[in-house]
């Protein structure tokens, strides 16, 4: 039982590991299906043809994020014995309508009943059928019972309340949100505050609600956009290391990776910080309160495929860059070149 | 004074590349010879040997996301910190661990 707790006390660890696997399953199968759509030139999903195929081959991954984001919860818990259970788990919670919130349960719930399994002590001669039958069958057996049985209601019922708060709020709720979400993503430029956001905007679009994916798709791109805006419009109050740092940034931004912000982060936090949290709550905020959907995985102009109002995306994005790149640029101070100790 | 260092993180594109340069820096300052594996989004890169892991004095590990293969480690000293803090504190974590272990 120790074990169980010591694990779970280590839970952002898990969830982490989880959502790491689960980002490349979730990125193809949502731009697939979303190429899919954009080549049938229908919005809705195509069953016939190339499309039809694409469409397809995009839908299996969907349905497979959040059994594995399950699975490598229950991994990262009780190692790779924890895998089939925590996928196990996973797939029934979310089809039987307990969501992302009961396949991360499920996916805990086959970590610690593992981790049980695995201290069992046996006779060397039978010591190679517990990885093989006793823990697979026992703990996906007591990891499913107890989603199936127990908590996977109440949890779906939980779901289904979530899902009717956030359908119902309204411009100004919105607005908050999508700030209090901005700021989020902009925090740890792709850490697990970031990562945290994104889980929950992936377990939205898996119930249908498209919006807080609208918040990612502007908030995620703002500071590597913003930082990159930022040296453009003032090279003096960066070096020269920086300004290569520009570019890659702005690479990095329009593919939507958040993390091309970090080396200005990392040489100035306390001016740098800010100032892309700024940015992308100023932008997530105005998304969520502008209607801004996407139905795709992923943020930044890749994204754009799956954008209901690709305009409204444009000037949102816009607005963030704008706010990041005057707060830090009006923060720093000029360089003196040559005084950089690197 | 011999390193060794395992570096992941959740997306494995930047933070995971970035702990290891803030780590590979530090032992340079220091003299001290470091290698560091990366667990990425492209999968174990730079593995460490076991010939490394007996030689070295101590084992940095970041807790993000779950490292692969913990139990080469066993037996040496092990310490688990952030990326972040492998990016921003990487001198000042190893200053601290030579103090605590009494090396230099």
């Amino acid at each position: 039982m120790n074990e169980v707790l010591k694990s779970l006390k280590e839970f952002p660890k898990h969830l982490m590991t989880g959502v790491s696997y689960m980002i490349p399953v979730v990125v193809a199968g949502g731009m697939l299906f979303a190429f899919g759509v954009i080549l049938s030139g229908h919005a809705a999903t195509p069953t016939e043809g190339f499309p039809g195929g694409l469409a397809t081959i995009g839908i299996a991954g969907l349905t497979l994020f959040i059994p594995i984001m399950g699975g490598y919860i229950a991994y990262s818990m009780a190692d790779r014995p924890g895998i089939a259970p925590g996928i196990i788990a996973a797939y029934l919670a979310n089809s039987i309508g307990a969501g992302f919130i009961g396949a991360m349960i499920g996916g805990v719930l086959a970590g610690c009943v593992v981790i049980l399994l695995k201290q069992i002590k046996v006779k060397q001669e039978i010591a190679s059928i517990m990885p093989i039958f006793v823990i697979p069958i026992l703990g996906s057996f007591v990891a499913g019972g107890l989603i199936y049985w127990v908590i996977g209601t109440p949890i779906a019922s939980l779901m289904t309340s979530l899902s009717n708060f956030l359908k119902g709020m309204s411009g100004g709720s919105k607005f908050l949100f999508g700030i209090i979400n901005g700021m989020m993503y902009a925090f740890d430029m792709g850490g697990a505050m970031n990562k945290t956001a994104y889980t929950f905007s992936m377990g939205m679009m898996n119930e249908g609600i498209y919006w807080p994916q609208g918040i990612n798709t502007v908030a995620c791109a703002t500071p590597p956009l913003g930082m990159a805006l930022a040296v453009l419009l003032n090279k003096k109050k960066y070096t020269q290391k920086e300004q290569t740092m520009g570019i890659s940034s702005l690479l990095m931004g329009c593919v939507g990776i958040t993390e091309g912000a970090i080396p200005f982060a990392v040489k100035d936090p306390l001016r740098v910080i800010p100032s892309v949290m700024l940015g992308s709550a100023v932008g997530g905020g105005l998304a969520a309160a502008l209607g801004l959907e996407s139905t795709i995985a992923w943020d930044s102009f890749v994204a754009l495929p799956g954008i209901n109002k690709p305009l409204i995306f444009l000037l949102c994005l816009a607005i963030g860059c704008v706010v990041t790149a005057v707060t830090v640029n009006l923060l720093k101070k000029e360089v003196v070149e040559d005084v950089e100790a690197e | 004074m011999n390193i060794v260092a395992v570096c992941a993180c959740p997306s494995g594109v930047a933070h995971t590349y970035m702990a290891c340069e803030g780590l590979e820096c530090a032992a340079k300052k220091r003299k001290a010879s470091i290698k560091v594996e990366t667990q990425g989004a492209m999968g174990i890169e730079n593995a460490i040997t076991a010939a490394e892991v007996a030689a070295a004095d101590f084992v940095i590990l970041t807790n993000d996301v779950k490292i692969r293969d913990v139990e080469r480690f066993s037996g040496k000293p092990v310490y688990y910190i952030s990326s972040n803090d492998a990016i921003r504190k990487s001198e000042k974590i190893i200053e601290n661990i030579v103090t605590e272990l009494g090396i230099a």
